[in-house]
């Protein structure tokens, strides 16, 4: 049975940023974020001043400040990638409480335009490591630099424990990157939006510069610049709205590390446990979600997430997409966007999850988005929605439902 | 040639692990209420919560709980790449990241999970010499 604060609010708009990708010119955070904001309030009809919380990683007092708000109920919760599924969960939480009406979640990170043009863009994510933090003290002599030298040590030891091979996880970069085929506003859409772009197979995968054992440049997500935002509100407000509603079934979150150093099981996430209260909330399981959305920062996240999520048995997870349920006309749609691998990533990508999950459960995937290009629609009814920060260390996941 | 990979910085918690290593012993922290070493070394125990802590000195062995193949890395790493780091279950209990030796990075088939390590002692400055763990088998 769901529990009181089972579709206590609802997703009742989701947009992003007036040009997000490979930027033509330098964009910083706070344009993206702008952009993505003013368009869902004109997505929505609600007026930018009728927020009353505002949730993002790392930028919310600036962000409010910028907009004139004076919100009630302010969270800048910056944990990776997933932090917005978790801003979704807080957001219930505190519309269910009474404290606030409308809430927004945002999303501003010129990733590309940062590397494109030193000092110009910004990150996405607010303060650095302590250089005196024992955990950094212990790993920095090592020449570990940044998320593809630690998510490698996962694959290796999944392949060592289940047999599995670095092939089988291809077949999710494969299948993703069929999806970015039917998305134009996917970066790897087609030869037109990338040289790169296209169809590809598990051997040009594996084929694809090494970048750190065992994984390849293509098991590894872009690099890209994306805002993106969503209104939050109660089902009475989200009931006077002209667009859908897109219920918040189920929120859950968890941790098992920060530190890599620290991760217990190199071939499980946290997901299992931020899963099982979001569906516990929802009063509903794994078998009820109609498609999935999951953080694939690298193929492997994305394995070894469905396997969490209760979508496959252990060990399993890449087997959803080799046999073809993952893909686009299979029973189990992953990732209708083209993904993190193929899509959009611009560091933290948990945004970009929660825009298709409401464009697909909200029935607008084919509508034209921030460019005027549609995507493709789904029947889905039930999506469960899943993101991973860090080194495999944090994970929000939602059950969301439309009517 | 001077050492030009970073150097940890050691801090007043832990210049004993620092300290040991100067002298080639790996200290490892021990709660004295629960007796568990752990990594990497903290204000209080992650097991039991207690406060009282200490140092002893570990064997210096372990074995790879599992590896990766570097072939991209900032600043003087990306002279030695490719380099293979790992995570190392040491014998003591818990685990600590380190850069392989003895195992050739051209040929990640000839690596294996579960094999013995040791530690052995790289000095980077006067005060700083990092522990790298060496393939015994």
């Amino acid at each position: 049975m769901p529990a009181a604060i089972s579709k206590a609010a609802a997703i009742v708009g989701a947009a992003e940023a007036n040009e997000i990708g490979y930027s033509k010119t330098p964009k910083t955070s706070l344009q993206l974020h702008i952009e993505a904001i003013k368009n869902v309030s004109e997505q929505t009809g609600i007026p930018i001043s009728r927020i009353d919380g505002v949730f993002s990683a790392g930028w919310s007092s600036e962000l409010a400040e910028h907009l004139g708000l004076h919100p009630k109920y302010i969270d800048t919760t910056s944990v990776g990638g997933c932090s917005f599924e978790m801003h979704v969960h807080h957001a219930l939480c505190a519309i269910h409480a009474g404290v606030i009406d409308v809430a927004l979640v945002s999303h501003g990170e010129s990733g590309w335009s940062a590397r494109a043009n030193r000092g110009r863009g910004t990150g996405g994510m607010r303060g650095a490591g302590d250089p005196w933090s024992p955990g950094n003290q212990m790993t920095m002599a090592y020449g570990f630099s940044g998320a593809p030298s630690n998510y490698s040590h996962a694959m290796t030891r999944h392949n060592y424990r289940y047999g599995t091979t670095p092939e089988d996880f291809a077949n999710i970069a494969v299948v993703t990157r069929q999806w970015a085929g039917l998305n134009p506003r996917a970066v790897m859409h087609s030869k037109e939006t990338h040289p790169e772009g296209g169809p590809i197979s598990v051997e040009t995968v594996q084929n694809s510069r090494m970048i750190s054992w065992p994984l390849t440049l293509l098991h590894v997500c872009l690099v890209t610049d994306h805002g993106g935002a969503v209104l939050i509100t109660s089902p009475e407000i989200a009931r006077s709205l002209k667009t859908k509603p897109v219920w918040i079934a189920g929120a859950g979150e968890n941790m098992s590390h920060s530190n890599m150093i620290e991760m217990g099981d190199f071939t499980a996430t946290s997901a299992a446990a931020s899963a099982a209260a979001a569906y516990k909330m929802a009063g509903m399981g794994p078998e009820d979600m109609e498609m999935a959305m999951i953080y694939d920062s690298f193929t492997v996240t994305a394995g070894i997430t469905a396997e969490m999520l209760g979508l496959a048995p252990r060990g399993e997870g890449f087997r959803l997409w080799k046999d073809g349920h993952a893909a686009p006309g299979g029973r189990l749609p992953i990732n209708t966007n083209g993904g993190g691998l193929s899509f959009n990533h611009s560091g933290m990508y948990g945004m970009q999850l929660l825009v298709e999950a409401y464009r697909q459960l909200s029935g607008t995937a084919e509508d034209g988005g921030f460019s005027g290009l549609p995507g493709k629609q789904t029947k889905a009814r039930s999506c469960v929605v899943n993101g991973t920060g860090g080194s495999l260390s944090t994970t929000g996941t939602l059950v969301l439902v439309s009517d | 040639m001077p050492y030009d990979k970073p150097i940890p910085d050691p801090s007043p918690h832990t210049k004993p692990f620092w300290d040991g290593a100067k002298e080639g012993k790996l200290m490892l922290p021990r709660c004295t209420n629960c007796n568990r070493v752990h990594w990497y070394p903290r204000l209080i125990c992650p097991f039991c919560h207690a406060r009282e802590l200490e140092w002893i000195e570990g064997s210096g062995e372990g074995r790879i709980h599992t590896f990766a193949v570097q072939h991209r890395a900032m600043g003087a790493w990306a002279n030695e790449t490719p380099f293979v780091t790992a995570y190392i279950d040491l014998n003591e209990g818990d685990r600590m990241a380190t850069v392989l030796r003895g195992v050739d990075p051209n040929k990640p088939e000839t690596i294996k999970i579960g094999a013995k390590v040791k530690v052995e002692f790289e000095p980077a400055n006067e005060d700083v010499h990092i522990p790298f763990w060496r393939v015994v088998e």
